[in-house]
């Protein structure tokens, strides 16, 4: 049997779109926009003011406590504001507004390649949190957190997380196949952290170069190898990586420390080797731009702050004719639908797929009522059933949806929904349920005290 | 830019699979069957497969009308209904049935349920057994060439021998939809597509043929086994009635639990059961059950499962990945089992004893002018001949169990005797013993074993009925249903209970022809 996991879902991969197409740098012109929260945790504090000059890999905001990431500027110029605008969840969020001079001056210093084997533990992971770098799988965890485990030793599996398991974005694919040697240099890095771990380089079988390349570039390196798995969503969360490499399933309850696992982006470790080896923070990642309603799609290394339209604009807009009906922000099974492109980019963005046609809407025209055909129960790569789960919500009765059915164990990879025949939402009213869930615990919690 | 952008929470990709997808897969799979049912059998069959396919969405299509709600007929579950209901017609089914069983189908069993997802048993075998029972006659009717014969399952509850490859091929003398080959074509083409449930349907089988070599009396005898599995909508009751969504378990366990108790419940009433219809009644029995798997058999998520594998830990050995609720029903039954063949053992000497004592008293009552009754060579030879298999032919099912000649303290002959079975009752075996007088008219009628209807079935026991037979001997006795039996040979039936006459007339015509060919004077 291939490596992978039990359940999950077979979507068009649509990746032939842009997987050919090689990482292209994209300078904007326009005004940058860093929200102060980017990341999972306590939102950064700005340490710049208005009409204060910035250069590229300048840090603009600092980090809040141990939760929490510093914001680094990714053009020169100067501050024009800090205040509330609009990003890409549709929310208002406290921002720096940076007027760019075009000229992308860098700080001194940064860039020159420096000799990282002799790092301690603890300065490596200051060189990590210094770079203000979060999980780029989508999440957005600050990633010097994740690497400071209780107990460094226990950990059995570094997990390289190349699968690119989501549809159309190949960005990931596009930077293994150029930067693997780079990859491998911030793998093994993170490798010293863990004096017992091995560290596995997962790609899926679907992207047969980035798996050369890898292979190729990992060799001669002790504890280190390059595991193809198979092409299957969601092969690229951290559970099913986790699965399929370690063999574990575990409850939500426990992190994947608690198994011995640390699981990190390919783009991640990417960054890791630009901060540690050539002391540049986290302002630019791969990004893919893609859908059929794009007229050139393409692979880019883009910059922190740019508004979506404008890197749309310059690699020439939307194709002829074509009305756009859906704007993703990551692909489609797991990514944003936002209504404006006007926001900017963050840190963990890695793709726009926008669609000339809404499939949530084509699928709506056609739901019918549940036929109890099981396929949920199938493809959940928990092992939940999700449409007793979906009655049990839907009538309200959360005792049984999270004591006996286990709801809140869901990990919201959207494969039921994709799965299911009659159409029926089924991860919105999980969602929903969660959200009432933990309400409740807060007021009860609340009323104890 | 476009500012007409929909919104929506992830995730914003479907598969293409609808439920009209599924449904339309269902019917393509059935589409073998359908031909080789109607090019075997027949414009009638084409009859039967259209109406019954028709009136099912039609039905649909006004229950959704007079309903207010939209129309659901393109979903083609209404069609998938119809369709199997059909095929578990007989080809020779009045073309009223079909009408009147997918009308029952759709809005009985399953629109007033809510529709589609909502109807707690499979609404195609609702209408099959509703037609079952308000019909029972016509819709256990097949011909051959025009005339009624017995279906193979009669055949095999005969303990005839059938041909096992005109069952497989779908050649037999049975329902429209009897083809194992082509139900089989299309119901692993189905579980291939991952369309049904496979421990359903493989479940349902094994259940059935292990109870049925353990219990049927005849072991683990391939063709007997095999027999049975072609028959009787054994294969559409396993791939395409009881792997209905709706009506199943959705954990995989259930699923298992409820294939086995459809196979078990299947060979149980088949074999102890009166019907041939077995398999029917154990899917709606199976799918009442459903809600209560459902409610005690929830899957848990793989990382809460006893056995799931710890980090570092061997794989756990096959035995203890066997769910627990799995061995415990497996242990029940097997208990169950053994214990009750163990009392039917023990018991069966008791049981036959009293039997025949019964039977000798009944003997003294239908030729009360007896002293002793006594044996002949030739109806003894006679009788070893016929023993235990159905007599002659034009009788139904009936089977001659003893015979005697009465006679009285001087040696004369006062009458004769003749205890004869009849299979043929609406309820299990009626037997009773028939005495003649001297003259070879019949003397008197005494049932020992009749468990027909009360107030119908039951008064064949009665001399409104009964009685009719005395004093003569105009054999072979015809029945009618007029209500005046005029002529020397015809016996009026007893309202509504023309199954049980038919049954009773037709054994004592066995019993009669037995006389008059091995025991009358001078034979």
């Amino acid at each position: 049997m291939r490596n992978t996991f039990r359940g999950g879902v077979h979507p068009e991969g649509h990746k032939e779109l842009s997987r050919e197409l090689p990482l292209k740098l994209f300078d904007p012109k326009g005004e940058m926009v860093f929200p102060l929260q980017q990341h999972i945790g306590k939102p950064a504090k700005p340490i710049v003011k208005k009409n204060d000059p910035v250069l590229v890999g300048q840090r603009i905001a600092e980090a809040d406590g141990f939760v929490s990431a510093h914001i680094v500027s990714s053009c020169s110029g100067t501050v024009k504001a800090i205040e509330k605008r609009r990003i890409l969840t549709g929310a208002l969020m406290e921002c720096i507004v940076i007027e760019n001079d075009g000229a992308f001056t860098p700080v001194e210093g940064m860039g020159q390649k420096r000799d990282a084997s002799g790092l301690s533990r603890e300065e490596l992971l200051r060189c990590i949190q210094d770079a203000g770098i979060v999980g780029l799988g989508g999440a957005g965890f600050p990633t010097h957190v994740k690497l400071s485990p209780k107990d460094p030793a226990a950990i059995r599996y570094l997990i390289a997380n190349g699968a690119e398991c989501e549809p159309y974005l190949t960005c990931n694919d596009q930077l293994m196949r150029t930067r693997a040697k780079e990859i491998v240099e911030g793998l093994v890095l993170t490798l010293s952290l863990f004096p017992n771990a091995e560290a596995v380089i997962c790609v899926e079988d679907n992207k047969p170069e980035a798996i050369e390349a890898m292979r190729a570039a990992a060799e001669g390196h002790a504890r280190t190898k390059v595991l193809p798995m198979k092409t299957k969503y969601p092969q690229g969360g951290e559970r099913s990586l986790i699965k399929a490499v370690a063999g574990v399933d575990f409850p939500i309850s426990r992190l994947p420390a608690d198994v011995g696992c640390v699981v990190c982006n390919v783009g991640t470790l990417y960054a890791i080797e630009r901060a540690v080896v050539y002391g540049e923070p986290l302002f630019s990642q791969c990004f893919t731009l893609t859908g059929e309603a794009v007229a050139h799609p393409g692979n880019y290394i883009v910059r922190d702050g740019t508004s979506f339209a404008e890197l749309l604009e310059a690699a020439g807009g939307l194709k002829e004719g074509v009305t756009l009906k859906k704007a993703l922000v990551g692909g489609p099974m797991m990514g944003i639908a936002i209504g404006s492109l006007d926001v900017p980019i963050q840190k963990q963005n890695n793709g726009l797929t926008l669609l000339p046609e809404d499939p949530v809407e084509l699928a709506e025209k056609r739901q019918t009522a549940c036929l109890h055909c099981g396929r949920c129960t199938t493809v959940c790569p928990v092992g939940l059933s999700p449409q007793v789960m979906s009655d049990a919500a839907l009538a309200g009765d959360y005792e049984r949806y999270e004591k006996k059915l286990h709801g809140l164990e869901c990990v919201q990879c959207g494969s039921c929904t994709f799965a299911c025949p009659a159409k029926r939402p089924l991860m919105q009213t999980f969602k929903q349920a969660k959200a009432e869930i933990m309400a409740n615990k807060r007021k009860e919690g609340g009323a104890k005290k | 830019m476009n500012t007409a952008i929909n919104l929506s929470t992830a995730p914003h990709l479907r598969d293409r699979w609808t439920t009209p997808f599924i449904m339309k897969v269902v019917l393509l799979s059935l589409l073998p069957t359908t031909v080789v049912g109607v090019v075997v059998n027949g414009w009638n069959a084409l009859a039967v497969v259209l109406l019954s396919v028709g009136t099912a969405v039609l039905s649909e299509w006004i229950f959704n009308k007079i309903c207010h709600k939209p129309s659901s007929i393109w979903d083609c579950s209404a069609a998938v209904t119809g369709l199997l209901l059909a095929l578990s017609l007989s080809p020779d089914t009045p073309l009223y049935a079909p009408v009147i069983g997918a009308a029952f189908a759709i809005v009985v069993a399953k629109g007033c349920f809510g529709g589609l997802g909502k109807n707690f048993i499979n609404p195609a075998l609702a209408g099959r057994c509703f037609l079952l029972i308000s019909f029972g006659k016509a819709m256990s009717t097949f011909t051959v060439d025009g005339v009624s014969a017995a279906t193979p399952m009669a055949d095999l509850a005969a303990g005839k021998a059938v041909n096992v490859t005109q069952m497989f091929l779908g050649t037999s003398n049975a329902v429209i939809g009897s083809s194992i080959l082509c139900m089989l074509i299309g119901g692993l083409a189905l579980w291939v597509l991952d369309v049904i449930h496979g421990q359903i349907c493989f479940s349902v089988l094994g259940g059935f043929t292990v109870c049925m070599g353990l219990f049927g009396g005849q072991g683990f005898d391939p063709r007997f086994l095999l027999a049975h599995l072609c028959g009787g909508g054994v294969v559409m009751g396993a791939f395409f009635m009881a792997t209905d969504y709706v009506t199943s378990p959705v954990t995989k366990i259930g699923q298992f639990v409820y294939g086995v108790l459809i196979g078990v419940m299947g060979a149980i009433f088949r074999i102890h059961g009166s019907t041939a219809d077995s398999f029917s009644y154990s899917i709606i029995v199976a799918n009442l059950l459903t809600p209560l798997i459902d409610t005690y058999i929830v899957q848990k998520p793989f990382a809460y499962r006893k056995l799931a594998r710890k980090p570092g830990t061997e794989k756990t050995p096959l035995l203890q990945r066997i769910p627990r609720p799995v061995i415990t029903l497996t242990v029940i039954t097997l208990v169950a089992g053994v214990a009750l063949s163990g009392v039917y053992a023990m018991t069966k000497d008791t049981i036959d004893q009293q039997k025949a004592e019964a039977a000798r008293a009944s003997y003294r009552v239908v030729v009360p002018e007896a002293e002793s009754f006594e044996s002949t060579d030739a109806i003894d030879a006679a009788l070893s001949e016929v023993r235990g298999s159905v007599y002659g032919s034009g009788f139904g099912r009936s089977k001659i169990n003893e015979a005697f000649i009465g006679k009285d303290a001087a040696g004369q002959v006062v009458g004769y005797v003749v205890s004869v079975t009849s299979s043929d009752g609406f309820d299990g075996d009626i037997t009773f013993a028939l005495g003649l007088n001297a003259e070879g008219a019949v003397n008197g009628i005494s049932f020992t074993e009749l468990h027909e209807t009360p107030g119908m079935g039951m008064r064949a026991d009665e001399d409104s009925f009964k009685g009719q037979l005395i004093g003569r001997s105009e054999y072979p006795f015809k029945m009618t249903k007029s209500g005046e039996g005029s002529a020397a040979n015809e016996i009026d039936a007893i309202s509504g209970a023309s199954v049980t006459s038919g049954a009773v007339i037709n054994a004592a015509n066995a019993a009669l022809d037995f006389y008059e060919s091995f025991m009358k004077e001078g034979n």
